[in-house]
Order: structure tokens, then C-alpha cells, then sequence
């Protein structure tokens, strides 16, 4: 390991473990105030060992020079993809979808750490010799390395996971200097796209995005989330309701409250006030993401911090928008604050390749 | 791409104030509503059993429309939209939920029996009808909407006078006639209910506790349904009543009033034109005739005269009178029945043929008093201590009661062929019957057996009551049961006869005074017997409004039931076998 280097350890951004370490503790507190439990555990134990297991792979990672990491991505994309397939192979059904693979005492995710590969065999993609500069060729090896994981991961069918891949692949090519005709082109022709993938999607799918365009055309049915979500949130108001009176999370009328939902659950019990700080903690984070990119020292830095603040904007935003109505329901978890052991690690391990770039950006 | 990030983040908080600053307070109302309920679970009542273990009722579950007071914000739009979609009177809505407190979170119910259609529209309109809920209630199942109407009795929802009782709940079902008010301690069981967290939609999220409900006890009667059903196909179309009773127990095995009324129009809400209308009735359907009406005895008290007589030995068998059709008395002419009279009859032959002119000069020779006095000891003229509420007592006359004249000798003819003054219920002459049948005994009619809980302990039984006893010497009642026969096999009662059965019984058409011009058909017809008349084991009274004469009305009604006791029982068990 080429890590411990006295220089190195200098540059560690320690504002931006710092409002990561605050998301997370919020996100921990959060979990462990809700009486959920599986065979009897409570949650919160299970959370902060995927925390531990997540913050051994950040020094991994940071540890690791992004540039070998780059190196290897084919490998690890491929590694994914055979996840990816696995799924079907021996995944463990949860109400339909098959998304997880039993792994000694715990269920893994695919999907959730295929984007880190993703991430790394796209910014690979861009900066090959033969990519420069982007041009349609290179748009349309992306667009293959994009769309294999991107239908298999539909098929789970896990669509929230599959969506992120998206903004990630624009925001890369971006910074890859794309023209912006370019890009504008591909992404009318996935507008174009629209339609078919419409036709694809599964029934429930598909009531999601209706009930998004008219929330109160089924209440008690899809829009249920949606409507349950808003009172949770709403009924927080400006201070909040604390944790013995959010009785919308504790007791249970809000769905998937520890996971997807669980930024309604910290509205109601800290109010307009408690939101507003948990969101300078993700502003600052993601804008730091991006400051990190900025400043890199060459293309290959910029373009992993790129992809690696991109996944995690995406999924904050995606996720936010919709537990606050503003989008349509899809599954994403809130990073560094939902339940569940693959996305918590892969969000830290995006860390990591932000603390990496970072660390060797004097180097 | 930081200024980009920066106002996605603006708009985000922007979304926040809009749903926690502008609209938090509406949510948090929302929010309060999404909160607890009380769902009753109503307790099903008890089943009635006949004394063969054939269910006489049962229970179904039925749909109630219920309203949840605290739920109700917006009560007069809600009520509004309830009435149009139910059709329902609003006024009848707003009465029910008035009654009790306005915040309470016991819901009230309003309208029972609602039809699938109802309630799939409740469904259907639930996001604009909060506070309505449906519950689901068990009903009394009866086998036909009339089968022992007045035996078993109604179940109606609590009135406001038993309320005021403060031993039931609003909106209880309580029983309300017959053995389920008789029993409704037994029968009612003890409601449970479940606390449930529910959301800001009413739906239920989870159990938080749950009471079950404690069903009622089950009641083993005495009656056996076979022969209730079949005393009431005979009495399809006639006024009156039958009661079948085992004369070895006083156990009520039929008790038929007809005509009857339709007790499952209680399990719903009743209307109350459609309650008016039943009680004004000029057929009188509530009557329970067994013990709520008193009729003249008509030839049937000829039977008490009879054994008065003898054993009094102011009457033997050999005694001879010659019957001309008629009868002086002073100024006073008494007809028999037959216009030319039966010639010259012994006593056998005045009750065989049923010869009045003979029973008048008896009973003058007996004398009123004497009379009077064996009636009583039949237990006439006396309530007979079933356990029914609202039982008549009848009248002997000339029984020691404050202002009444004595009695005069027309009084005495008058009583000697059971007219006059003197009125009995059915329930009253199957008594005396049964004691005719078994030797003196005078039973308390038994209608109920045992009553089990659920899990099989009793609760109670009855064991019987002997409350009463004739005392005759055994050749008087040698003689009634010989005479009683012949009546059946060749004298007024023919029309009884069921072959291989002998039975004994006896006719009676009784004038009815104030219409006593008016034609043959306005007479009461009775016809009262027991068989097998060698080895009683039962009693059958037939008693048929203004039907006409007894032996052509009321014992073809008793031979029906002898048929089906005994001949269907035969083929049954033929085919059992």
C-alpha cells in the first residue's frame, strides 16, 4: 500500500469528514429513536456496524491512489456486473424484488455497491487516450457500460438505484468537456427513450409516477407514502415534535420510516429549525464535493471527485425531493442517513475517493 | 455546479417552509388524527337450543353503520352526504349521534342491517365520510322469519326506559319478548373490544389491545322443533294457539300463537311506522295467545265438572238425564248445542256427545262452589308460573274475590258448560290436562332446561316444579281417561283419531257472549287431549279464534300434530333403520 505518507495525512479534509461525521450521527440517533427491530435487535446496532465497516472502507479508499483505483475499474465494473447477475442467481426475494445476496450474517447489495464501480469505469471511459477529446465514439462506449448494469439493475427490479446511474454518467461527461450540443443531443434522444421505458416499467411503477402527477388520485393506496410523509413533515413545524411526540414515526403510520422515509422522520421531531441544519451539513458536504473537484491538479482527480460527489448529490436530492413531494416516489435511500449496510459503505467509500483526490491534490 | 447544488438546496428548504411553516398547523391536525379508536366487537348471543340439540336460533354477522363522535369535525356536512348517499332521514342520523356525548370515541351506531350495496358505497365515499365507520355485528339468524315467534321472542336495540335501567349500553341488543328477554342475562354475552392505533385515512395500523368478546351462554330448552314446526304448518291460517306439553314434566314441547310476527324485522332497524303499524294491528301478531289470552272453556270444562261430581259422589256414572235440546231455569231457557237434543244419556254419554242439558242439571246438583273449587284445584283461573312475562291469570267465577256478587244457579248452568264468566288461557288447560294425564300432578310449565357458557359449565337448570296437585280417587280418573277415549274414537272428537294412537280429548266450542247471535263460525273451537292415552306422554291443546266448532276445527289441527309426533316418527326411524 502506497498510503502512509506523513504528506498525505496533512491534507485531510477534516471539514468534510466533519459534516459527513454530522450526518451520520443525526442519521444513527434518528434510527435508534424509532422502535424498529429485526429478530429483536434493535437497528441501531446493525447501523453502526455498517458505520464501522463503511469508515474502514473510506481509509481503504483514501488510502488507495485514485489513479491505480482508475487503473483497475474494468476489473471492479466487471466484479459488479457479475453481482449484478448474481442477484438473479441467489438473491434473496423482499417483497418482490430480488436485491440482496445473503453474505455470512449479512445481505448485501449489489446495485448499491456496483455504483461506486460505475463511477470509476466511467471516469476510466473518459480518459483513455482514443476518449480524447468526447466525442460521439465515446459517448457510445459510455452509453454501453451505462445501460448493461442499468437494465439489469431494473429487472430486480430496484428503478430509484438504476435512475442514479443517470445524472452520475451526465455530470462525468460534463466534466469530461462534452459539448453541450452533444449532450443536449443524447438527452433528447433519451427523452425520445421515454415511451419505451414507460413500457417497461412494472405496474407499480408506473401508478408512482401517476399518483406523482396527481397525489390524491388514490389515497389510500400508492399516494399513501406521499400523503403520510407530508403530515409527518409538516406536522414537525418550526421546532418540531421531539422524539417522544413524533407519533406519525414512532408509531408507525409512515412507511419505509427508517429507510427511504427517514428524513420525514427527523423533520417531525426537529422542526422547519432542525432540517435547516441538517441541510447545511449535506450543502456544505456536496458543495465541498465539488470545490474538490474544481481544484483538483489534473483531469483524472477532478473527474473521480466529480462522479463520487455526483452519486451522492443525486441520491440526497432525488431522495429529499421525494419524501418532501416535490418528486416522484422512487426508491432511494438518503445517504449517510438511511437504514441499510451497502448504501451507508458505498456512500463512504465515495468519501474516500474525495478524501483521496484531496490528500494528493498537493501532492 | 456549487450554484447549481446551492439553489436545488434553496428550493428544498423552500418546500420545508411551505410544509412545516405555511401549512404545519393543518398537518399537525392531520396528524392528530391519526391516532386511536375503539372498535367494539360485539358478543354473539347465545344459541337456543331445542331438547334434541337442533339450534332454534342462531347468529349471522351483519353490517352497522356507526359513527365515531370525535371523528366527526364537519358533522352537519358529513351527516348530509350520509343521508343522500343511505337515504337515511337526516334527522334520524342527527338524533342517534345526539345522543350521546359529542367527543367520544365509542362509536354510535345508527342503522343496523345495512345491504352490501350500503356498504360499498360507505367504502367507496370513506375520504369524504370521515368519522363513518361499518362494523360488522353477528344478528340473529332465525330458520323462518315467524318460527316460534312469540316462544323465543324478539332482540331489539336497548330503548331508552331499559337505558335508564343502567344495565345495558346504548345501542345494545337486548332481548325483547320470550325467552330472550326472559334470559337475556344468560343469553347476551359480554362484549369485547380492541383499542387500535388508526391513520389520518382510518386505517387501521395496529392492535394495541384487545378484550374478546365473551359469547353468550347457550340455552337448552325444552321445546322439540319437530313438533313446534308442525304445530304451526296446522295452524297456517287460523287465530289461535297450541301448546304441546309432556305430562310426565310439565316440559313445554310446542307453544305456537298465531298469527305471529316476523321476529328478524327487529335485527335491523325497525321503522316506526312499520313498529306502529305492528302494534296497532287489528290480528294482534305481538299476543303471545298461550298465556296472554283468556278464553271461555267452552265443553272443555265439562271434564273439571265431571270430576267434580264424582268425587264429590253428587254424580255417578249411572246418573241418566233426558236431553230435549233444552233446559228451563225459571223465567230462563239454556239450549243445547243439538236442537233436538240427545235423548236419554249417561254421563259417558254426555261427554262423548258433549250433552249440555245433562251438564246443567250436574252442575246445579254439584253446586257452583264445589265447581269453583275443583277448577282452582286444576289450577284454572290462576297463572300457571311459567317463566313468561305477562302471563293472564283467567277467572273462575264464584272464587273468593272482594265485590263480586255470589253466585246465582244461572251462573252455576252457565259454568257447568264451561260459559259464563269463566275464562282460562291455553297454557292454563294444558296444565290441568296434563294433570288429567298423569294423575294429579300440576307441573310449572317448563320452557328451558339448562343454560351452558360457552365452555360447557352450567349456569343453570331447572330441574322441574311440581306446583300443584288434584287430588281424585284413582277410579274418578280411570273413568275421565275411559270417557276421554271414547270421545276421540267415537264421540265429538273423531276427527283426531291418528291410526294406531289412542288419544284422549275432548271438544269445545265456546260462544263468544257479545256475539253470541252472530253464526256458528264466530264460536272459539278447542280441542284438548293427550295420548297415547294408556301411557300420556303428551298433551296437545288446540285452540282456534272464532274457527267454529271444535271437533271439526281444532281436532283435525290435533291430529296433524299427532301425525307428525307419531307417525314421522315412525318413518324416521324406519328409514334410520
Amino acid at each position: 500500500m502506497p498510503g502512509v505518507d506523513r504528506r498525505l495525512l496533512q491534507n485531510v479534509d477534516w471539514l468534510l469528514l466533519a459534516a459527513a461525521g454530522s450526518v451520520i450521527a443525526l442519521g444513527t440517533v434518528t434510527v435508534a429513536t424509532l422502535n424498529v427491530s429485526r429478530a429483536g435487535d434493535s437497528l441501531v446496532y446493525r447501523q453502526l456496524f455498517s458505520v464501522a465497516v463503511g469508515a474502514m472502507a473510506m481509509v481503504l479508499v483514501a488510502s488507495i491512489d485514485y489513479r491505480n483505483l482508475v487503473r483497475v475499474a474494468p476489473l471492479l465494473y466487471l466484479v459488479g456486473l457479475a453481482g449484478l447477475a448474481l442477484v438473479f442467481v441467489i438473491g434473496r426475494s423482499v417483497s418482490g424484488a430480488r436485491r440482496w445476496i445473503p453474505l455470512g450474517g449479512v445481505s448485501v447489495q449489489p446495485a448499491e455497491l456496483f455504483k461506486f464501480a460505475f463511477v470509476l469505469m466511467i471516469v476510466w471511459v473518459l480518459t483513455t487516450r482514443w476518449a480524447q477529446p468526447v466525442k460521439k465514439a465515446t459517448l457510445a462506449v459510455a452509453g454501453v457500460v451505462f445501460i448493461v448494469p442499468f437494465v439489469l439493475i431494473v429487472k430486480q427490479p430496484d428503478l430509484g438505484t438504476a435512475l442514479i446511474l443517470a445524472p452520475v454518467l451526465g455530470l462525468l461527461l460534463i466534466g469530461a468537456g462534452i459539448r453541450l450540443r452533444l449532450l443536449g443531443g443524447v438527452v433528447a434522444a433519451a427523452v425520445a427513450l421515454l415511451p419505451v421505458v414507460w413500457f417497461f416499467l412494472k405496474d407499480y411503477q408506473r401508478q408512482r409516477i401517476m399518483v406523482y402527477l396527481d397525489p390524491y388520485r388514490d389515497p389510500l393506496g400508492t399516494a399513501y407514502n406521499v400523503i403520510q410523509a407530508k403530515i409527518a413533515i409538516g406536522s414537525g413545524q418550526l421546532l418540531g415534535k421531539g422524539v417522544a411526540g413524533a407519533t406519525q414515526s414512532r408509531l408507525a403510520f409512515l412507511p419505509e420510516r427508517h429507510t427511504d422515509f427517514i428524513f420525514a422522520v427527523f423533520a417531525e421531531m426537529w422542526g422547519f429549525v432542525g432540517c435547516l441544519v441538517l441541510l447545511v451539513c449535506y450543502a456544505f458536504l456536496l458543495i465541498r464535493g465539488f470545490d474538490i473537484a474544481a481544484t483538483a491538479r489534473e483531469p483524472l482527480g477532478r473527474l473521480v471527485a466529480l462522479g463520487a460527489t455526483a452519486l451522492v448529490t443525486a441520491q440526497t436530492l432525488i431522495n429529499l425531493g421525494m419524501v418532501t413531494g416535490l418528486l416522484p416516489i422512487v426508491g432511494i435511500p438518503l445517504p449517510m442517513m438511511s437504514y441499510g449496510g451497502s448504501a451507508m459503505v458505498v456512500s463512504m467509500m465515495a468519501l474516500g475517493l474525495l478524501l483521496s483526490v484531496r490528500m494528493r491534490q498537493f501532492a | 455546479m456549487t450554484v447549481g447544488v446551492l439553489v436545488l438546496f434553496l428550493v428544498l428548504v423552500g418546500q420545508l417552509w411551505y410544509l412545516q411553516v405555511l401549512e404545519g398547523e393543518r398537518l399537525q391536525e392531520l396528524s392528530e388524527r391519526n391516532r386511536m379508536r375503539v372498535r367494539p366487537i360485539a358478543a354473539p348471543r347465545g344459541v337456543l337450543f331445542d331438547r334434541n340439540g337442533l339450534a332454534l336460533v342462531d347468529n349471522r354477522p351483519a353490517f352497522t353503520l356507526s359513527l365515531i363522535p370525535r371523528e366527526m369535525d364537519n358533522r352537519d356536512a358529513v351527516l348530509g352526504r350520509l343521508s343522500a348517499l343511505l337515504r337515511i332521514p337526516y334527522a334520524e342520523l342527527d338524533d342517534a349521534l345526539g345522543r350521546g356525548p359529542a367527543d367520544s370515541l365509542m362509536p354510535v351506531r345508527v342503522r343496523r342491517g345495512l345491504t352490501l350495496e350500503d356498504v360499498a358505497r360507505v367504502e367507496e365515499w370513506k375520504l369524504e365520510l370521515p368519522g363513518v365507520i361499518v362494523e360488522v355485528e353477528p344478528v340473529r339468524l332465525y330458520p323462518t322469519s315467524h318460527f316460534a315467534a312469540h316462544l323465543l321472542g324478539y332482540v331489539r336495540e336497548v330503548n331508552d326506559e331499559q337505558l335508564k335501567q343502567g344495565r345495558y349500553r346504548r345501542g345494545e341488543m337486548v332481548g325483547q319478548s320470550g325467552l330472550e328477554r326472559l334470559l337475556d342475562n344468560y343469553l347476551r354475552g359480554q362484549d369485547g373490544g380492541e383499542r387500535i392505533e388508526v391513520d389520518a385515512l382510518g386505517r387501521p395500523i395496529r392492535v394495541i389491545r384487545r378484550t374478546e368478546p365473551h359469547p353468550g351462554a347457550h340455552v337448552v330448552t325444552t321445546v322439540d322443533r319437530r313438533i313446534q314446526e308442525a304445530a304451526e304448518r296446522a295452524m297456517e291460517g287460523h287465530a289461535g294457539s297450541v301448546v304441546v306439553m309432556d305430562p310426565r314434566s310439565g316440559d313445554v314441547l310446542a307453544m305456537v300463537s298465531t298469527p305471529a310476527f316476523a321476529l328478524d324485522q327487529f335485527s335491523g332497524t325497525i321503522s316506526r311506522e312499520a313498529w306502529i303499524q305492528l302494534v296497532k294491528d287489528p290480528s294482534h301478531p305481538m299476543l303471545n295467545r298461550t298465556v296472554q289470552s283468556q278464553y271461555a272453556p267452552g265443553s272443555v270444562f265439562k271434564i273439571i265438572v265431571a270430576a267434580a261430581g264424582l268425587q264429590e259422589t253428587t254424580l255417578t256414572p249411572l246418573d241418566r238425564a233426558h236431553c230435549d235440546g233444552t233446559f228451563h231455569l225459571g223465567n230462563w231457557t239454556f239450549r243445547d248445542w243439538k236442537a233436538e237434543g240427545h235423548g236419554s244419556v249417561d254421563l259417558r254419554a254426555a261427554i262423548v256427545q258433549s250433552c249440555n242439558v245433562f251438564f246443567y242439571q250436574a252442575g246445579l246438583k254439584i253446586g257452583g262452589a264445589t265447581i269453583a273449587r275443583y277448577a282452582t284445584a286444576f289450577g284454572l283461573g290462576a297463572p300457571t308460573g311459567i317463566d313468561l312475562p305477562g302471563e293472564k291469570t283467567g277467572l273462575i267465577p264464584g272464587v273468593r274475590r272482594s265485590g263480586r256478587r255470589p253466585l246465582y244457579r244461572g251462573d252455576t248452568v252457565n259454568m257447568s258448560i264451561g260459559q259464563g264468566a269463566v275464562l282460562v288461557t291455553p297454557m292454563q288447560v294444558a296444565r290441568a290436562m296434563s294433570a288429567v294425564a298423569n294423575g294429579g300432578a300440576l307441573f310449572k310449565p317448563r320452557l328451558v332446561q339448562r343454560v351452558e357458557s360457552a365452555d360447557g359449565r352450567i349456569l343453570h337448570s331447572d330441574p322441574g316444579l311440581v306446583n300443584g296437585h288434584v287430588d281424585l280417587s284413582p277410579m274418578v280418573w280411570a273413568f275421565l281417561r275411559e270417557v276421554l277415549i271414547d270421545v276421540v274414537n267415537e264421540g265429538t272428537g273423531t276427527a283426531a283419531r291418528v291410526p294406531g294412537v289412542e288419544i284422549a280429548g275432548k271438544t269445545g266450542t265456546a260462544q263468544i257472549v257479545a256475539n253470541s247471535k252472530v253464526s256458528a263460525g264466530q264460536d272459539h273451537a278447542w280441542f284438548v287431549s293427550f295420548a297415547p292415552a294408556r301411557d300420556p306422554r303428551y298433551v296437545v291443546v288446540v285452540m282456534v279464534e272464532r274457527g267454529g266448532k271444535g271437533g271439526q276445527v281444532a281436532a283435525p289441527i290435533a291430529r296433524q300434530i299427532y301425525n307428525a309426533i307419531f307417525l314421522e316418527k315412525v318413518a324416521a326411524a324406519g328409514l334410520a333403520g
